[in-house]
């Protein structure tokens, strides 16, 4: 990693420069340290421009499971396990009221950190059924609420810090009228982290 | 800035580009060989015993642009044939109104020659040679006057400019220019 002026690590070797200008061939009244200093101001600035434009309504995914708030969280349990997924928003009249976590089920069951280490814990200890207290509860018992939200058009970079300060792992996408869009997740934004996907090179203008 | 940041500026740091490779070197020289030669064939052939000369020493140094540094921005046609013309005509200039002074006239021309192709992005360093001579020339130069805009500077450079385009493109690794203006 080599540090420059112009700020942040460059993951370049000055080799890699000097084998670059070796391959273009011909004199390059440049040195490397100034072609390294390019590189990474045209990086930043690709950077700069890419988080701003790249907003979650293109990396969210659209058709998202969603309980009710009524419903058992029975039900919601064998919802989240069929759909494969870990979190799911809770819906009232179209509405997001809540979202419920795995975390949520896991905070519920003994285990008030939500760890689910901790709750594994307590069952080889040999206690009762942990699950058994949430047979009788709703959605509406156990969601994290108010829920953290974002609109289609919040940008990437603004997404990301949210979910890292909240701690969360997804966000409902959520409409002015505040109705369900879609849902974005950690590995979402984590599958964006090639600079060749065509979402950051703006090819799919959706 | 502090004198310590002042000096430090003065250690440098950065390192030398890579040597370009044999078969570049091959090519530079032979475009440079036919560049230089097709200017002094002419100028021996065609104006010796006339009063005209075709060639200067300015051309050496484009010589080492054109055919040696070709993907430079400075060795393009733009900073070619605008670095010398408008540094011909500076340097007559100052050759004809500040001639009294030869010191001012000499560093009158440069300097103007040089904010003058930075002004118009025609950048080539050979044009402060060219505005130079134009000062410092000996009688046959000062004979001149105007003409040396033409003869020597925009013929000797177009005849350089042409093999710059016919060899230089013969390099399967070589392009020129990159941009004409």
């Amino acid at each position: 990693m080599k540090r420059d002026q112009y700020g942040e690590p460059l993951p370049l070797d000055e080799k890699d420069i000097v084998e670059a200008m070796r391959e273009l061939s011909g004199y390059l009244d440049v040195t490397p340290e100034d072609l390294s200093s390019l590189f990474r101001l045209a990086y930043n600035h690709a950077l700069d421009r890419l988080s701003g434009s790249v907003t979650v309504a293109k990396v969210m995914t659209s058709e998202v499971v969603c309980i009710r708030s009524d419903q058992t969280l029975l039900e919601v349990a064998e919802t989240m396990a069929s759909k494969g997924v870990s979190g799911v928003p809770v819906l009232d009249d179209g509405k997001v009221v809540g979202v419920i976590a795995e975390s949520d089920f896991l905070s519920n069951m003994g285990g008030k950190s939500g760890h689910f280490m901790e709750v594994l814990a307590s069952c080889l200890a040999s206690r009762p059924c942990l699950a058994a207290p949430l047979r009788v509860k709703t959605a509406a018992e156990v969601m994290s609420t108010p829920p953290v939200t974002m609109k289609p058009d919040t940008p990437l970079s603004q997404a990301t810090e949210t979910m890292r300060l909240k701690g969360i792992n997804r966000a409902p996408v959520v409409d002015d009228a505040g109705r369900l869009v879609g849902i974005v997740t950690r590995a979402d934004i984590m599958g964006l982290f090639k600079l060749s996907s065509p979402e950051l090179c703006g090819a799919d203008d959706r | 800035m502090n004198l310590t940041g002042y000096l430090n500026k003065m250690r440098g740091g950065a390192s030398s580009p890579p040597r370009v490779s044999t078969r570049e070197v091959l090519w530079s020289w032979l475009g440079s060989f036919l560049g230089i030669a097709a200017v002094a064939l002419v100028n021996q052939h065609w104006l010796d015993g006339t009063d005209l000369v075709l060639i200067i020493g300015s051309f050496g140094a484009t010589a080492v642009l054109i055919y040696g540094a070709i993907r430079s921005p400075l060795a393009q046609p733009r900073n070619l044939l605008g670095g010398h013309l408008l540094s011909a005509v500076v340097g007559v200039a100052c050759s004809k109104m500040l001639g009294v002074e030869p010191w001012l006239a000499a560093s009158a021309a440069v300097s103007v020659a040089i904010a003058l192709m930075h002004l118009t992005k025609t950048l080539h360093p050979p044009g402060g040679a060219t505005a130079l001579i134009a000062v410092i020339g000996g009688p046959k130069i000062q004979a001149l006057g105007w003409l040396y805009i033409l003869v020597p500077v925009g013929v000797g450079v177009l005849i350089m400019l042409a093999v710059a385009l016919v060899v230089n493109n013969l390099a399967a690794q070589r392009r020129y220019p990159e941009f004409w203006y």
